[in-house]
């Protein structure tokens, strides 16, 4: 008599289970539209393109800021004029101010991945027609997780050596800071490091960790090469920018490998009275210190890039650059360092040069730690090397996705193909 | 077995373009009585870090300086290279100061040839020259000016190159073609005294004689050389050939190699396959639309077997590239344009295959004929096997990254022809009212764009690894990567759209066609934004030609908008006049 109650229940209960995956279903169904696919690639396409116009006048590092590893993007309709001046013959002397909002990377490419996420909840089913769909997707929700993990977590640097000489840190070229230095003794000093943002602030600048006020003059985020004998105003009154001129210089554009170096005026005053002990010029440009004295102590000062130092030494021994017989077409660079690492107990020589990089560190195909060195650029005069260090725990993730998408594509387009021929044969 | 006249069509065809193909092939070969000058050009030189023959250098300077590979000579005959060459290089000042001695011993020829191009009005005027048509003049015909062009020169130097004007920017170019000529005259270039030792430099003539003069050396390659040029210039026939020919036995014991190489080199210039192609491809094309106004069967396989021959020529070309260079087949703008068009007319061979309607071989042609004459013009700036710089010296990425991303762009072209077919076909003709018909191009376009968006993926994929592999940095957001980017996403938008049923056949065909857009986009326009905004001189032409390329499929794209009853294949049937 109990058995049809039961049974009842059950079923009622698979209905109430398939009724709620229904209203689930549902309620994803607006979002796992191909329309809503369709929109979000069509936006992307536009951000693409608004993002590659943009490096004409901007450095590729505030491009990736400012379109891709953001939210919301505000698009200047100068890039517009920027276009017309290469193809249409718009003037050069155009000018159109104002920006407008738009969807950036970060937004589009969340709403993509909600999207597929919500797609396959609907409408999975575990066919041989879908499977390559499948993990073709999937390759691509790796893709854009490697994209969040490298944004998130990964860092560049690049680290100067001259030839003969070491280096144990890494710097940033996207941050600068002003380093006042009081030197202890041989090995030791007491820095004290004032941030570059802080000082494109500008105003006066009052810490009780700095033995002076800073009064910044002019903060110059790009800077032309200093210049000696130049007529005409001068800001500063001691130190090396007496002898020497900069002026300011634009943002290096996308496509330039060159980078930024700033370059500021800065007045050091006396903490008590506030008397000036003069306006320096201090820059990237000018590598050595220059001596500011307060009271009894002398204090280096010097506008850097910011360091982070490393447990290990590299020490150039050989910087070559080859070039083609008879041209000056480079054919390779390649930097012979050797790295000594008190930690790791090591010591040995390696060769680092074009497509070939150095991984140090780094244990296994799927280790996260470690850094990487590739030959990246070289002293002007050919007197030392520019090594790129790069640190990326998800480095691993593009390899994936590509073998992923590549092998979902084809097990997909591969079996419409077969199906294909197959019907036509038997037409 | 009997043929009928119609039926021997496709042999005739392919018989035809064998003739033609032979006889661009033949050597001209040297006149028993006159100068070797042919076999003179064989003589390997060292020039842009590579061993070329003279014949190689002596073009694409002449084309750098003139726009042709060719020039007339004062009485107005046509003469190749070499000999513009070799009157350059008997136009010096060793060979002036000796006509100074004997009284115009000899002809000075290098500065009376009408090979400077110059249709700047402007750097005219400050030459004081006359337009004239073709807009070609004599270096003697502004000799005189020259102190006010290298003042030109080193002004324009001195601007920014993204404020020069246009006038400026030809000032240069004129200066730099001037400078050019000054090389050759002088012995400066090229490299085309042998080493003398195993691993020794090559060397150019000025060096060799200054080296001659300073510890007496006996550089037995210099001397002949010298020798050849003094009979050069005195027009002493016997003298110069037979120096030449102990000259060319000596290479040919020590150098074999580069010789042999040379040989090739020598019979690639002369054959000029490209240009012979793209002739050929029009034909197909041609053949192919023909027959779809009768005697098809003959005429469409006539243009599968013309295709197929142009192909093996295609191939042959491209493989041989790859001989001279040691390089997989893509590796600058030039050589990408050879590939793009060799693939697409491999794609649309295989798709006759599939298909046969003469559809893909006349789209296949038709993007054939297009990429071996963008080519061309390509090539106009100088020396297409050129080095390769340390960044790209890897021929493991050249050959996966930059082969499947010239796969990519193929495809989507070849999707975007489809397209313009569909629209075209379907807005100017009946044929889509066939049912079937329509159904098959469809059915083609989504093919390809399916194949488009395999290898626009894997390549731009490919390009991160290669990125992070050898700089650290998978995705740099740079210009060419968000180009292949857009191809990618642009391919993928079709596929979803068609996926999701927004779009039908005509949706895609126009999505399709806008796709060419976007390739033209990623392969030439992020190359115009990389030099910024100095698009001047060759850049302008490449750009004013991108903006044509777009104002083009602009045209179609509206068409593919009109009402369905404006397009003929889909307008409802005329009602047949009642009979009286």
């Amino acid at each position: 008599v109990k058995a049809p109650a039961v049974a009842s229940v059950g079923a009622s209960r698979r209905a109430q289970q398939s009724t709620g995956v229904a209203a689930l279903k549902k309620l994803l169904a607006p979002a796992a539209s191909l329309r809503v696919t369709v929109v979000l690639f069509a936006l992307s396409i536009l951000l693409v393109f608004f993002g590659t116009l943009a490096q004409v006048d901007e450095g590729i590092f505030t491009v990736l800021h400012k379109y891709f590893r953001t939210g919301l993007a505000w698009i200047p309709l100068q890039i517009f004029v920027r276009f017309g001046q290469v193809f249409f013959g718009v003037p050069a002397d155009a000018h159109l101010s104002g920006t407008f909002p738009f969807p950036g990377g970060w937004l589009l490419g969340g709403l993509l991945l909600v999207n597929l996420l919500a797609a396959h909840a609907v409408r999975f089913r575990l066919t041989w027609k879908r499977a390559g769909v499948l993990v073709l997707h999937t390759g691509l929700v790796i893709l854009m997780l490697s994209e969040v993990v490298t944004g998130v977590f990964g860092t560049e640097g690049r680290m100067t050596i001259v030839e003969g000489g070491s280096s144990n840190y890494v710097e940033d070229p996207h941050v600068v800071e002003l380093a006042v230095i009081l030197p202890q003794d041989a090995k030791i000093d007491d820095v004290v490091a004032v941030p570059g943002p802080l000082l494109e602030k500008g105003g006066l600048i009052r810490n009780q960790d700095l033995p002076f006020d800073i009064e910044v003059a002019e903060y110059m985020r790009n800077s032309n090469e200093p210049q000696q004998g130049v007529e005409g105003a001068n800001p500063a009154t001691a130190g090396d920018g007496v002898k020497a001129v900069v002026t300011r210089r634009p943002e290096e554009s996308g496509t330039d490998s060159r980078i930024d170096v700033p370059s500021a005026y800065l007045m050091f005053k006396k903490k008590d009275s506030g008397e000036s002990l003069g306006t320096y010029l201090v820059s990237v440009w000018l590598s050595h210190p220059q001596k500011v004295r307060v009271g009894d102590k002398t204090y280096d000062i010097v506008l850097r890039f910011k360091r982070n130092y490393e447990p290990y030494t590299m020490h150039l021994i050989k910087f070559s650059h080859d070039v083609y017989p008879g041209t000056e077409i480079p054919k390779n660079f390649s930097s012979k360092v050797r790295v000594v690492d008190p930690d790791r107990g090591e010591d040995r020589e390696v060769l680092i040069s074009m497509n070939n990089p150095f991984q140090y560190g780094r244990g296994s195909v799927f280790s996260l730690g470690g850094e990487t060195f590739y030959q990246a650029d070289f002293l002007k005069d050919g007197s030392g090397t520019v090594l790129q260090v790069v640190k990326n725990p998800g480095w691993i993730l593009p390899y994936i996705s590509c073998t992923m998408v590549a092998l979902g594509m084809l097990i997909h387009f591969g079996l419409n193909l077969v199906g294909f021929i197959q019907r036509s044969v038997a037409r | 077995m009997k043929f009928t006249p119609r039926q021997l069509i496709p042999a005739f065809v392919c018989l035809g373009a064998a003739l033609f193909l032979t006889m661009k092939a033949l050597p001209a070969g040297d006149p028993d009585k006159g100068m070797h000058l042919e076999a003179f050009s064989h003589t390997p030189v060292q020039d842009g870090g590579r061993i070329k023959p003279l014949d190689t250098f002596a073009r694409t300077s002449l084309l750098i300086i003139s726009g042709k590979e060719d020039f007339k000579d004062e009485d107005g005959t046509t003469q190749p290279a070499i000999r513009w060459l070799l009157d350059v290089m008997t136009s010096g000042k060793l060979f002036q100061m000796a006509n100074a001695e004997q009284k115009d011993k000899f002809p000075l020829a290098g500065g009376k040839a009408k090979v400077f191009r110059i249709d700047n009005p402007q750097v005219r005027d400050l030459l004081g020259l006359e337009q004239r048509s073709g807009s070609r003049y004599a270096l003697n015909e502004f000799a005189d000016k020259m102190d006010d062009l290298e003042k030109e020169f080193h002004r324009v130097l001195k601007i920014d190159e993204k404020k020069r004007s246009a006038y400026d920017a030809k000032a240069l170019e004129t200066s730099r073609h001037v400078q050019l000529y000054g090389q050759i005259a002088s012995w400066d270039k090229p490299e085309i005294v042998p080493p003398q030792s195993a691993n020794g430099p090559w060397q150019n003539l000025q060096d060799s004689l200054l080296e001659a003069r300073a510890n007496r050396q006996d550089n037995s390659a210099f001397r002949s050389l010298g020798a050849m040029l003094i009979a050069y210039a005195g027009n002493d026939v016997e003298s110069f050939n037979k120096e030449l020919a102990s000259y060319q036995r000596r290479l040919d014991e020590r150098f074999a190699k580069d010789v042999n190489r040379s040989g090739v080199e020598f019979f690639f210039n002369h054959f000029e396959p490209f240009a012979n192609c793209s002739w050929l491809y029009v034909g197909v094309f041609l053949l192919a639309c023909v027959s779809w106004l009768g005697w098809s069967k003959e005429l469409s396989l006539a243009a599968l077997c013309l295709l197929g021959l142009t192909l093996l020529i295609h191939t042959w070309a491209l493989g041989t590239r790859m001989y001279l260079q040691g390089r997989p087949p893509i590796t600058n703008l030039y050589s990408s344009a050879v590939f793009v068009g060799w693939g697409a007319i491999l794609l649309g061979l295989g798709m006759e295959v599939l298909f046969r309607n003469g559809l893909a071989t006349a789209c296949a042609a038709m993007i054939g004929f297009l990429t071996l004459r963008f080519a061309i013009f390509l090539g106009g700036s100088g020396d297409t096997l050129e080095m390769l710089q340390a960044v790209l010296d890897t021929n493991f990425w050249l050959a996966t990254h930059v082969t499947c991303v010239a796969i990519g762009y193929l495809s989507t072209l070849f999707a975007g022809v489809l397209g313009i077919a569909y629209i075209i076909l379907g807005v100017w003709t009946p044929a889509l009212r066939d049912r079937s018909m329509a159904k098959t191009l469809g059915q083609m376009t989504y093919g390809v764009i399916c194949f488009a968006t395999l290898f626009s993926f894997t390549g731009t994929i490919l390009g991160g690894i290669w990125a992070d592999y050898s700089w650290g940095r998978f995705w740099g957001w740079d210009p060419k990567e968000n180009g292949a980017l857009l191809i990618v996403l642009w391919n993928a938008l079709i596929l979803h759209a068609r996926w999701g049923g927004i779009v039908k056949q005509a949706g895609v065909a126009w999505l399709a066609v806008a796709g060419n857009m976007v390739v033209g986009w990623s392969w030439v326009g992020t190359n115009q934004l990389g030099v910024g905004l100095h698009a001047y001189g060759f850049n302008n032409t490449l750009a004013a030609g991108l903006v044509g390329f777009w104002a083009i499929h602009a045209a179609i794209l509206g068409m593919g908008f009109w009402p369905r009853r404006l397009w003929k294949s889909f307008a409802p049937a005329a009602v047949p006049e009642p009979e009286a």
